[in-house]
């Protein structure tokens, strides 16, 4: 029953939420309810949600732990932090038409490579392409050998080490640690107004909106469901005639694409894209959305990236020292007795009522979120 | 509709973290924007430590214009885009009149674009590669002329011929490497005598000078090996920009090759009284550093200012503050130094408004600092006086050559040819 | 630093001592190092101390010793009047010892004709620097020429080759007649061949250049590059063509140093990988259990170590969540307080495996089962420590000193050796071989190889596999803790250190292939060895790079960063390495099919 009631009411949930995120929010941020400030911290929210979806994709939905999904997010951040960097123009601490950091590394010309980022449209190709192609030969590889479980999850660790060292390189001539910061436009409106600052917002809802429509859908159709069952037990599925690699290279190029999307949207409303973006602990981290929201569903990572977040801009301003401690144990206690996340919670709760009324009735079915977490990965 | 009050719940948490405080009339809010937690946390605690030592001093004094200092302290974590949305919420929410904060060259680039927005005033205080002079920021750092080179004129003075330049690959050590290497040209040190290699642009032009390792980096092995060859033949020293964490490998395996302070002294940048507390400091007796603050000056003014700090953080209750065996640095002082001269600028207008104390900045103001006389300059930053210092078992610097009144030069690069 | 001028230096004597009650013929060394001693200005103390260079004296080596050592003495009465002392004899009830006069070396009398004793914390340490320092070495190596110590001979010769100071060449030929120890008499030659390499008949050239090309010391490639610059210049064909056989001859040599320095600190490497992932090929190896807190239990041995050593010093304050806990120190010095190392290895081993054991009891006990589950709690876990970490022992990295047994180094053919480094490697073949001996010949070996193989079946015969598992868990944390005992002598000791290895233990033991220890030996070799040739060698093919069409610039300085290219292709080599063998280098076989 109470699944039934609970699959009436998505829809109607989705629309609200789209709603009120989508429109009620711009709208009150218009007529100055809420600050830009205020605007920008859930913008970033919404994108790190994004980045949360995509490794849900893959370690929910897929049974792929992917330790690297911070790699493509921030490729994607690169990809379009190279096009805000060319619409400074000359604005930048040097009056020179080319990047500051280009500048002091004694360049004179721009370097062939960053000519096309000053067209829009290369910048959003680049921030697909980019991503897609490192998922897809990292992925080829990977799958090809059947590397997985763990070890495809140390080796995802591993690939995205060696791209964080490598951009911290000054020479790589994408502004090495300092990575590129100081935007003035896109589009040609400048990002320090609030309108602008409401448009990043909005278009970040809408790319939530719209990855986390398309994976509902994916979810549904054959395609997912070989997804889900490469999950549950790979050779069963690949002595079935499919080929298994191919299905999960293709996730896991989708997967970069969403995680860049987000990391593109991110970097015009932070300020900022560098190299400490990609650092294991941030893909880690972006893993502990997904598993304390609630994995193998899609409202779970949402509610996980967002709930964290907050959690940290609250905490790293009241408890500075205890911040670490708080999200390790949370983590710890998620994964021991809560491995169906917080969006499990309320069905469990509602379990644990039944039972307490009724208690000669046997157990309702567990939901799907706990059912998925507690199959083998 | 559950899932929606779930997001709603979380949502709350940082709602509230926002809701703006009331403010007394009688005070003026100062932001102070450092790391509490994370990798940066070793560095910066401190600074936040010093201020509000000095934010204390001040009110106890009466404060500014009358008015009390009330800080507004929050945490960027060592983590850049937090920098720039805690600098959005002091500017945009608690309408500080100034903050004074950050440690790492990225941190101050990422919050700068938010204090030119809002046309904020910060004071940043730790020694960085120059190449920026923004309105909106009071540099009182070091630039690389108040550190790097005289303590070259202090090697070339000392009879040493050959340069190993070694840093850790970020942008302040590039470019301290890159005015190191017009500096020693300029002074005929043949480049065949600069260690570490080069790199060269498509036109054979050199675009980066020294030898350069990764944040973290444990193993030095090599490096070492390169330098006892590079030294062999006497007259040689080492000009290291490593940051924190890497100069404990490196000087260990530099001690354990048998390389000595006398046979090849090294001077680092990044290595004060306060990184000094966990360092291997029977490896670096005799190794060099220059700033423009040592603790071990002996003046009334110094010795007054380390005595009364140590006394205000023995009955500090500021929760987590380390009480003991505590030192002051470069760093700290002109994060001190900063608040007065940021006192004596609003003074100076008779107003906190940012406009008027850029003004009065740059009309030149100066201040008696524990390190000596400073001096405002119209480009934002200070000239001071500069000391170079050897080390001691116990973790402070002899002081064995200064200079007097250096004037602080953010642009460098070919300036010296 | 070179000599300064005498005739100068002679102005500056007299002009000091023309006033002076001193004014004697010549004065005493004694009576110029107290008189240096009282001089402020730093060039005219440097000038003072170098003019005793030549000046054979017994005082001479035991002052400018005591000096450095800050056993000088300045002692301030109460008119302001300074006098240089020296304290000798036992400290009195009060700590005061009998004082002596430098400039006389006789005791100080008061006016009553008693000996003036004196409390150190009354006087100053006559000051003194690098500059200075130097200038005193440069007197002691020629008291040092004549040295018992052969170390200590070669090192002053060496010092006077590199200053190619001619007026000391007849000291040298001297020694070079009756010194019989082989390495001295190598140096004699380098050095006599270096200054003699400035003189100005070619003929003496010739014959120093032929003598450096014999000997081939890696210290004279400067001074050769400049005899063949000059040769050059003034067009003299057979003096450059033997200046530059000489630098052949050296350049081959630093070639073969290089080489095998390479090989000494891939072995190195390779054992320090090692140890830190030892444990990791237990823990993850054997029971599949992924210890994303692993890094943290070497940091947990590092810390203990600190401890340890701090215990055997003066104690410590830990301040802990509020509370000061307070550890009481034994107050030890010397070989008692340089063993606190050898203490510290056991301990840190224990205090590594308690906290293993509690890791297993009370997280990983319920994951067996579920291996990423357990990397996520795991990391969780190691947030936690790390923060703890950081709340007990503070932000700052600690001081951990080495003994000196393991702070010197042995000097092979130009090849350094690092005692701690020796250490390491001898202390990684020793706990390689524990372990074997642990998991081959004992009952509790057998019990953990069959709970491995297959935890069920283990089971059913009766083993007891929680225990099992417990004191695996255990043994793999404790070796973790040992390597941390150890990386405390070579790097940093911080709530972080543990990072900085989790990576490369991972893949350590990937490549190895999991589960097979003699595969961790073979891949930890391999990849330290890998990782030091790419950082010797990578520079030199550098320009060889340009013809890559497109990123030839880029891959040119790429190559030059060789310490952190090296590391991407080390990490890019594994992932392809993996494509050719996906388990690893060893595999245990399996029929179960979803190993």
């Amino acid at each position: 029953m109470a699944t039934a009631r609970l699959r009436l009411s998505e829809p109607l949930a989705i629309t609200a939420a789209a709603v009120l995120f989508l429109g009620v929010f711009p709208f009150l941020h218009a007529q100055g309810v809420i600050s830009t400030f205020t605007l920008g911290v859930w913008g970033k929210y919404l994108c790190y949600a994004l980045l949360a979806i995509s490794v849900d994709l893959l370690w929910g939905y897929t049974g792929l732990l992917s330790l690297g999904q911070a790699l493509f997010f921030t490729l994607g951040g690169y990809m379009h932090g190279m096009y805000l960097m060319r619409m400074i123009g000359d604005l930048g601490q040097y009056k020179k038409p080319i990047p500051d950091f280009l500048v002091f590394l004694g360049w004179e010309r721009l370097p062939a490579f960053w000519e096309p980022f000053a067209s829009f449209p290369f910048a959003v190709a680049m921030v697909f392409a980019v991503p897609g192609v490192v998922a897809f030969l990292f992925g080829y590889l990977a799958f090809r050998s059947r590397i997985k479980g763990v070890y495809f999850s140390i080796l995802t660790q591993a690939l995205t080490y060696a791209a964080s060292i490598m951009f911290f390189r000054n020479n790589l001539l994408l502004g090495g640690n300092n990575g590129f910061t100081d935007f003035k436009f896109i589009l040609g409106h400048r990002l320090a107004d609030p309108a602008t600052a409401r448009a990043l917002y909005a278009a970040s809802a809408l790319a939530l909106l719209l990855a986390f429509l398309f994976c509902r859908w994916l979810s549904r159709t054959k395609f997912g469901l070989v997804q889900q069952a490469i999950r549950d037990g790979e050779n069963r599925v690949l002595f079935s005639g499919y080929a298994t690699a191919h299905f999960k290279l293709f996730i896991f190029v989708v997967a970069a694409w969403i995680a860049a999307i987000g990391g593109a949207l991110y970097t015009p409303q932070v300020g900022i894209i560098n190299p400490s973006e990609m650092q294991a602990d941030k893909s880690l981290e972006a893993v502990v959305w997904v598993a304390v929201g609630g994995r193998g569903t899609l409202l779970g990572p949402i509610v996980g990236a967002i709930g964290i977040n907050a959690l940290k801009s609250w905490a790293t301003r009241a408890y500075p020292d205890l911040w670490l401690i708080i999200l390790g144990t949370l983590f710890i206690l998620v994964v021991l007795f809560l491995p169906g996340g917080i969006v499990s919670l309320p069905a469990r709760l509602k379990a644990l009522w039944q039972r307490f009324r009724s208690p000669r009735l046997p157990d309702p079915a567990p939901p799907a979120a706990a059912e998925s977490a507690s199959a083998k990965p | 509709m559950k899932k929606l009050t779930s997001l709603l719940g979380a949502g709350a948490l940082a709602l509230g973290a926002s809701l703006a405080s009331a403010r007394a009339a009688e005070t003026v809010k100062v932001g102070v924007l450092h790391s509490l937690s994370g990798t940066m946390a070793i560095s910066e605690t401190s600074l936040r430590d010093v201020l509000l030592f000095t934010f204390d001093e001040i009110n106890a004094k009466g404060g500014v214009l009358g008015k009390k200092i009330e800080p507004v302290v929050v945490d960027g974590a060592s983590n850049w885009p937090l920098f720039a949305e805690k600098a959005k919420q002091l500017l945009e929410q608690d309408k500080v009149a100034v903050t004074f904060g950050c440690w790492t060259s990225v941190s101050r680039k990422s919050v700068l674009p938010v204090f030119e927005k809002n046309n904020g005033l910060l004071f940043y205080p730790v020694q960085y590669e120059g190449e920026e002079e923004s309105q909106n920021v009071c540099y009182t750092a070091e630039a690389v002329n108040q550190q790097a080179t005289p303590a070259v004129d202090y090697y070339l003075k000392e009879g040493k011929k050959k340069f190993y330049l070694l840093g850790s690959d970020y942008v302040y050590p590039q470019t301290t490497n890159l005015v190191l290497l017009e500096y020693l040209l300029s002074k005929g040190v043949p480049l065949a005598n600069i260690g570490g290699g080069f790199r060269k642009d498509g036109s054979g032009k050199i675009i980066s000078a020294g030898k350069y390792t990764p944040f973290g980096h444990t193993d030095y092995q090599q490096i070492v090996a390169e330098i006892k060859q590079f030294a062999a033949s006497g007259d040689a020293c080492v000009i290291s920009t490593l940051n924190g964490d890497t100069n404990v490998p490196f000087f260990k395996e530099y001690a354990a090759s048998g390389l000595t302070a006398e046979t090849c002294p090294v001077v680092s940048f990044s290595i004060s009284e306060d990184e000094f507390r966990g360092l291997p400091a029977d490896k670096l007796v005799g190794q060099l550093g220059c700033w423009t603050y040592f603790q071990s000056i002996n003046s009334p003014a110094n010795k007054k200012f380390v005595a009364d700090f140590q006394a205000w953080l023995k009955k500090s209750t500021v929760p987590g503050i380390v009480k003991e065996g505590r030192v002051t640095c470069s760093p700290m002082v002109l994060s001190y130094v900063g608040v007065y001269l940021w006192k004596a600028a609003v003074e100076k207008a008779g107003s906190f408004d940012v406009d008027q104390v850029r003004a009065a900045w740059k009309s030149g103001l100066s201040f008696e600092g524990p390190g000596g006389k400073v001096t405002t300059q119209k480009n934002m930053h200070l000239t001071k006086n500069v000391y170079i210092g050897e080390t001691k078992a116990d973790g402070q610097f002899k002081i064995l050559s200064s200079f007097n009144g250096v004037y602080g030069e953010p642009w460098l690069k070919g300036k010296f040819k | 630093m070179t000599h300064p001028l005498p005739c100068w230096l002679r102005a500056v004597l007299a002009g000091l001592f023309a006033a002076g009650a001193l004014a004697a013929a010549e004065p005493t060394p004694r009576q110029i190092i107290a008189r240096a001693a009282l001089t402020e200005d730093a060039a005219q103390q440097r000038a003072l101390i170098s003019s005793l260079l030549g000046r054979a004296d017994d005082a001479i080596v035991p002052l400018l010793e005591a000096w450095r050592k800050d056993a000088l003495f300045l002692h301030t009465a109460a008119d302001g009047t300074k006098t240089p002392v020296q304290l000798t004899g036992d400290p009195d009830a009060t700590g005061a010892r009998v004082a002596s006069r430098v400039d006389t070396g006789g005791p100080w009398l008061d006016a009553s004709g008693r000996p003036v004793r004196l409390n150190p914390s009354e006087l100053t340490a006559v000051e003194h620097n690098t500059s200075l320092r130097r200038a005193m070495k440069g007197v002691l190596d020629l008291v040092d020429l004549a040295a018992a110590d052969p170390a200590k001979r070669l090192k002053a010769i060496q010092a006077i080759g590199l200053a190619q100071d001619a007026e000391k060449l007849p000291v040298l030929q001297g020694r070079l007649a009756t010194d019989s120890v082989p390495a001295v008499r190598r140096a004699l030659r380098e050095a006599i061949a270096l200054i003699q390499l400035k003189d100005a008949r070619d003929e003496v050239k010739l014959a120093a250049l032929a003598e450096l090309r014999e000997l081939h010391p890696l210290a004279s490639a400067d001074f050769l590059q400049r005899a063949l610059q000059e040769a050059r210049e003034r067009q003299n064909a057979a003096v450059a063509g033997a200046a530059r056989a000489a630098l052949r001859a050296v350049e081959d040599h630093r070639t073969t140093v290089d080489f095998l320095g390479t090989l000494f600190r891939g072995l190195s490497l390779g054992s320090i990988l090692l140890v830190a992932a030892l444990g990791l090929a237990i823990t993850f190896g054997l029971m599949r259990v992924i210890n994303m807190a692993h890094g943290e239990m070497i940091a947990v041995g590092a810390y203990t170590t600190y401890l340890v050593q701090n215990v055997f010093g003066a104690g410590l304050t830990i301040p802990c969540f509020g509370l000061s806990v307070p550890l009481p120190g034994l107050n030890l010095s010397g070989a008692a307080y340089q063993g606190y190392f050898l203490a510290a290895l056991p301990l840190s081993f224990l205090s590594a495996a308690l906290v293993g054991i509690a890791l297993e009891r009370s997280v990983i006990q319920f994951l067996y089962r579920r291996p990423l589950e357990s990397l996520l709690a795991t990391w969780g876990v190691s947030l936690v420590l790390q923060q703890g970490f950081r709340l007990m022992f503070g932000a700052n990295n600690v001081q951990v000193s080495s003994p000196s047994y393991l702070s010197g180094n042995w000097l092979i053919n130009d090849v350094i050796l690092g005692w701690n480094r020796v250490f390491v490697i001898g202390f990684a073949i020793l706990i390689v071989f524990g372990m074997w001996l642990v998991l081959t010949k004992t009952p509790l070996g057998l019990l953990i190889r069959a709970s491995m193989q297959n935890r069920t079946m283990a089971s059913c015969m009766g083993v007891s596999t929680g225990r099992v598992n417990l004191l695996t868990f255990g043994l793999g944390s404790g070796l973790a803790g040992l390597a941390g005992a150890f990386l405390s002598q070579i790097g940093n000791v911080g709530p972080s250190l543990g990072q900085g290895y989790i990576i490369d233990s991972f893949m350590v033991v990937v490549v190895g292939g999991v589960g097979s220890i003699g595969g961790t030996i073979l891949s930890a070799f391999g990849i330290g060895g890998v990782d030091q040739v790419l950082q010797q060698y990578l520079p030199s093919v550098a320009p060889g790079l340009g013809w890559v069409p497109g990123l030839g610039g880029f891959l040119q300085n790429l190559a030059q960063d060789a310490a952190v290219f090296g590391k991407i292709l080390v990490l890019a080599g594994i992932i392809l390495f993996l494509q050719w063998r996906p388990a690893g280098l060893f595999v245990i076989r399996s029929r179960g099919l979803e190993d």
